[in-house]
Parts: C-alpha cells; sequence; structure tokens
C-alpha cells in the first residue's frame, strides 16, 4: 500500500513562470528504497519539499492536485507534525548545523530534545548512530568548524536519530570523498533494512543501482521513467532525457548493439561480472 | 569513542569553578545589583571600587584576560571621555587651573570622576557578565524559567550569525578580489568595495536563514512536545540562593537608606 501518493501534481513557486511539478503522479510504497534522478531545475527538490510539507506550507506557491502522506493531504497536515514523521537531509551542509551547539554530541542530540525524548535514551540514541555513522572522532568538536563533509555526516546523524519511518534525502554525498559516499549509502541500506522508507536524490547512478528498489526520472518538471531499478535503469533512453546510466548497464547495451549481448543487461557491477562469466562460460 | 564525554551529561554540566557554576540567572542578579548601586550611592570613589572588585571576581572566575581585553577599552574610552566633558564643564568654586574660557575645579574633578566611575562601572558589570556567563548557559536558565525555545534559539543563532557573518563577508570578498574589484587601499578604494560586497553577504543571509529555518523545522523544532534538555545545569544550592536574597536586600535597604538619608 502506497505512503505517499501524488495524483496530478503540479506546483509554481511563489513569482515564477514555470512550473517546478507539472502533472506529477508518482507513489511511494512504505519500506522501500526510491532514487530520483534527473538533471539540474528538473524538480527534485521540490519533490522532496512537497514529500516533507514545505511546499506548500513553508514556500507558499499555487499546488494543485492531490498529495495524500500517510492518508492525509499534505495541506492539511500540520508540518511541525510531519516533521516527526518524515526527516529531511539536503544539500547544503553549512546551514544544517543549528549553530547554537557547542559539539557535535549536542548538535545530534537537539532533535531529540525537541521530540522531548527522555536524556538517557537520547545519550544511547546518539552513541548509536554516532558509531553508525562513524563520527565518533567528532562529537566532542564544535559542529560550526567542520569540514563541509563533516558537517553532512553531523547533519545526516541527527536526522537518523531522531528515528523517523521516512526520509527524505537530498543529495546527501555532494560534498562527501568516496569513501563517505560509500558509508552513507551503507547507512542507507540499513536504514532500508529496518523498514525506512527512503527517498533519495542522487546524481551517483552507479550507487543507486547498486541500492535502491524504484527509481524515479524527472525531467523538466514531469515525471519521465518510474520504476523497479533494473528495468529503469538499463534504459539507453534515459540518456535522452538527460539522467545516466549505469556504466555497466552502458556496455550491456553497446554490447547487445554489436549482437554479443549478455542474457540481460546489468545495472551493478555484480550483476555485470555474473552475466559476462555466464556468457563466456556459455561460449567456451 | 569517548564514552565519558558523552555520559558525562547524565550529570549537571560543572566548570570547577565556583564563580562559574554560579546560576546564570543568580550572576545576573548580582550584576544587575553592582551597576544600580553605583548609581545609587553618592560617593565618587565607589565605582572604581566596584571595578576592582570585578578584576578580582573576573580573575577568580578564570577570564581576567577576556574580561581586561574588553573592559580597559571601555575605562580608557568612556572613561576618559566622560571625565574630561564633565572635568571641563562643571561649574565649581575652588578652581585649580583655567584655559581660555574652561575653568577646572576641584568640584568638577570630583563630580567627572564620579560620573566616569559610575558608567564605567556600570559597563563592566555588564562585561564581566557577559564574560562569567556562558550564552548557552543563561538561556537554558531562561528556559527553565519558562521563556520559550524559539527566544532562546534566536538569542544563540544571533551570536553565531555574527560569526558566520564576518567569515562570509571575506569568502564574498575574496571572490570580488578574484573579479578584479579593489577592495584595499584607500577609503575611497574600501568605499567602492563597499556596495560588491554587502549586495551578495545580504542576499547570502537571507538564503541561509531560508535554509536554516527548513533545516531547524527537520529536526522538530516546534514539535508540540515538551522538550528535554540534554544539557543542564545544576540545582542551585541552598547557600547560593540565600546569598543572592541577602545581595537583593542589601540593595533595598540602600535604596532605602538614600531615600532617608536624602
Amino acid at each position: 500500500m502506497s505512503f505517499i501518493t501524488l495524483q496530478d501534481v503540479s506546483y509554481k513557486y511563489p513569482l515564477a513562470k514555470t512550473f517546478a511539478l507539472k502533472h506529477v503522479d508518482l507513489s511511494f510504497e512504505k519500506g522501500k528504497f526510491y532514487g530520483i534522478i534527473g538533471q539540474n531545475g528538473a524538480g527534485k527538490t521540490t519533490l522532496c519539499n512537497l514529500v516533507r510539507g514545505l511546499v506548500p506550507h513553508f514556500y507558499g506557491g499555487s499546488l494543485t492536485g492531490k498529495t495524500i502522506i500517510d492518508g492525509t493531504d499534505v495541506k492539511k497536515w500540520d508540518t511541525d507534525q510531519l516533521a516527526t514523521q518524515i526527516g529531511y537531509v539536503f544539500q547544503n551542509p553549512f546551514t544544517q548545523i543549528s549553530g547554537v551547539k557547542e559539539t557535535v554530541f549536542e548538535e545530534i542530540a537537539l532533535g531529540l530534545e525537541n521530540l522531548g525524548i527522555p536524556k538517557d535514551e537520547m545519550i544511547e540514541r546518539v552513541i548509536r548512530v554516532c558509531k553508525l555513522l562513524k563520527i565518533e572522532d567528532l562529537i566532542k568538536r564544535d559542529p560550526n568548524a567542520l569540514s563541509g563533509g563533516q558537517r553532512q555526516r553531523v547533519a545526516f546523524a541527527a536526522i537518523i536519530a531522531m528515528d523517523s519511518d521516512t526520509l527524505v534525502i537530498d543529495e546527501p554525498t555532494s560534498q562527501l570523498d568516496p569513501e563517505g559516499t560509500a558509508d552513507v549509502f551503507a547507512i542507507i541500506q540499513l536504514l532500508k533494512e529496518q523498514g525506512k522508507t527512503v527517498l533519495l536524490v542522487e546524481h551517483k547512478i552507479d550507487l543507486l543501482a547498486e541500492y535502491a528498489d524504484e527509481i524515479v526520472v524527472l525531467e523538466k518538471a514531469q515525471v519521465a521513467f518510474q520504476g523497479p531499478a533494473q528495468e529503469v535503469l538499463q534504459n539507453p533512453s534515459l540518456l535522452e532525457h538527460g539522467a545516466q546510466i549505469p556504466q555497466v548497464a552502458l556496455l550491456g547495451s553497446k554490447l547487445k548493439e554489436k549482437g554479443i549481448g549478455l542474457a540481460h543487461i546489468p545495472i551493478t557491477q555484480k550483476d555485470a561480472i555474473a552475466a559476462i562469466e555466464e556468457r563466456l562460460g556459455g561460449e567456451s | 569513542m569517548d564514552l565519558d564525554f558523552a555520559y558525562s551529561f547524565k550529570n549537571p554540566q560543572l566548570y570547577g569553578n565556583w564563580l562559574m557554576d554560579v546560576n546564570p540567572l543568580n550572576k545576573f542578579n548580582f550584576c544587575a545589583v553592582m551597576a544600580a548601586v553605583g548609581f545609587i550611592l553618592p560617593y565618587w570613589w565607589i565605582g572604581y571600587a566596584m571595578m576592582a572588585g570585578y578584576l578580582v571576581l573576573a580573575a577568580i572566575a578564570g577570564k581576567f584576560g577576556p574580561f581586561f581585553k574588553m573592559f580597559y577599552k571601555v575605562f580608557l574610552l568612556v572613561g576618559a571621555i566622560l571625565f574630561l566633558m564633565r572635568a571641563m564643564f562643571t561649574e565649581g568654586t575652588t578652581i585649580l587651573f583655567s584655559w581660555g574660557n574652561i575653568h577646572v575645579t576641584v568640584e568638577s574633578i570630583f563630580y567627572g570622576l564620579r560620573v566616569a566611575g559610575t558608567v564605567v562601572a556600570f559597563c563592566g558589570a555588564v562585561i564581566l557578565f557577559y564574560n562569567i556567563t556562558p550564552m548557552r548557559d543563561l538561556m537554558y536558565s531562561l528556559e527553565r524559567i519558562g521563556v520559550s525555545h524559539e527566544t532562546s534559539y534566536i538569542c544563540l543563532a544571533s551570536m553565531q550569525a555574527i560569526t558566520d557573518l564576518g567569515e562570509s563577508s571575506k569568502v564574498i570578498m575574496d571572490s570580488q578580489k578574484a573579479r578584479g574589484i579593489e577592495t584595499e587601499g584607500g577609503l575611497i578604494s574600501r568605499m567602492k568595495a563597499f556596495i560588491p560586497i554587502i549586495g551578495p553577504l545580504v542576499l547570502g543571509a537571507i538564503s541561509n536563514t531560508e535554509e536554516k529555518s527548513i533545516a531547524m523545522d527537520a529536526r522538530a523544532f516546534s514539535a508540540p512536545v515538551k522538550h528535554t534538555f540534554l544539557r543542564e545545569l545544576r540545582k542551585t544550592p541552598a547557600a547560593e540562593k540565600a546569598a543572592i536574597i541577602l545581595i537583593d536586600i542589601a540593595l533595598v535597604a540602600v535604596i532605602v537608606g538614600r531615600i532617608i538619608w536624602l
């Protein structure tokens, strides 16, 4: 059953001449990991803002169609209440730090203080999330003196600590190195295993292919594709819609064009190795 | 992970210095009384005695350096100007020396000392309070007595915003320099550089405020539940409460005495 449903949703920011979202129909089921891709300006962040209730409550603008979150229209949701249901991590690491806490440990606990979590539980949760995100070494540091990547991890930790059932994550790895990026994806996978619903905007398509259950492709404020990751990401026509496909899927398509196709077009490295081995095994 | 640090939040946060550990509201009470006393008592030396006391208290709190760094500037600037103005332009009978129409008298010197001492002592009380009271402790104490956490956040975030704006202005200045805009040199060059710097700075600050409010929203800042605190201060000891009550009674006594004496 879908947890979030968008029916013919169109949205324009105040004073904007063009739609940020246009006739969008989407549904997100509980416990699934959705990857959202598309060019800059395609409407990815607006979609996140809508699901998080910031559109229309915070930004205003004109919203038409229906956006149902957990059975209630987004317009009727109290955003403060929605904040406890849906966690949100966004791009800019420098504005996600509260600026009022002197240590990372306190910064991560801020959301828990706001939720009225008892102190002992709060401490245990923060310790757990610091271990999970491998930021144990940062707990005594001043959050305002951290690098962009470190701040992004702290912001991520703060939201994970709040233990929302759904997480909307807008390009969390834009400031991270490859190791940090891999760590973040591992955490997202862990969240998925815990039954959380994850909506992740990300440009790193190879990693999305590895972890996402479903992919949504946005193009010029509209949904160009939506479906299971395996199905969507092996489609070379994604490239014509301004999205990327995994390198191995591109390789699989090229091999198919040359008449030496694999059993199926792989979208992950592991999948590609298996398909190539199968193909080579078949020839020998 | 430093678990000792993590679990230290289970206990009230202490600085290990009795003055620093005094409840912030009691520190405020004390400093407010000190500031008021300077205005109430008519003696010229009261302000200077209080300044000496502030220096001692700042040293006890381990904040002598930061306190003195701020205080001596106020002492030299505000104190000196007030003293000179009063000493030169207050009428008196015992003239010490004259310079044109300006007559410096014994009375004007004592009046100048009193006014300068009182105002500088008032400023000293504010500076002392600022130095011995971490802002977050003050806001915690205010929240405990019912001030909204929104107000508390605005106060604390404003302090951080000053630092952030300073850093942003440096970044913008460097960017504008890279574009060939002169930001250094004489007064005219600096004034010309002001416009291309202030625009991006203000717009950036507005944009950051918007994102910051979204970030706080994501942290359930306005969640309709009673907030809890990770970092808590100790309960005020009975002796401290008694001392503050005595100080307040002393202030009332001074005010009453002054009224009767007048």
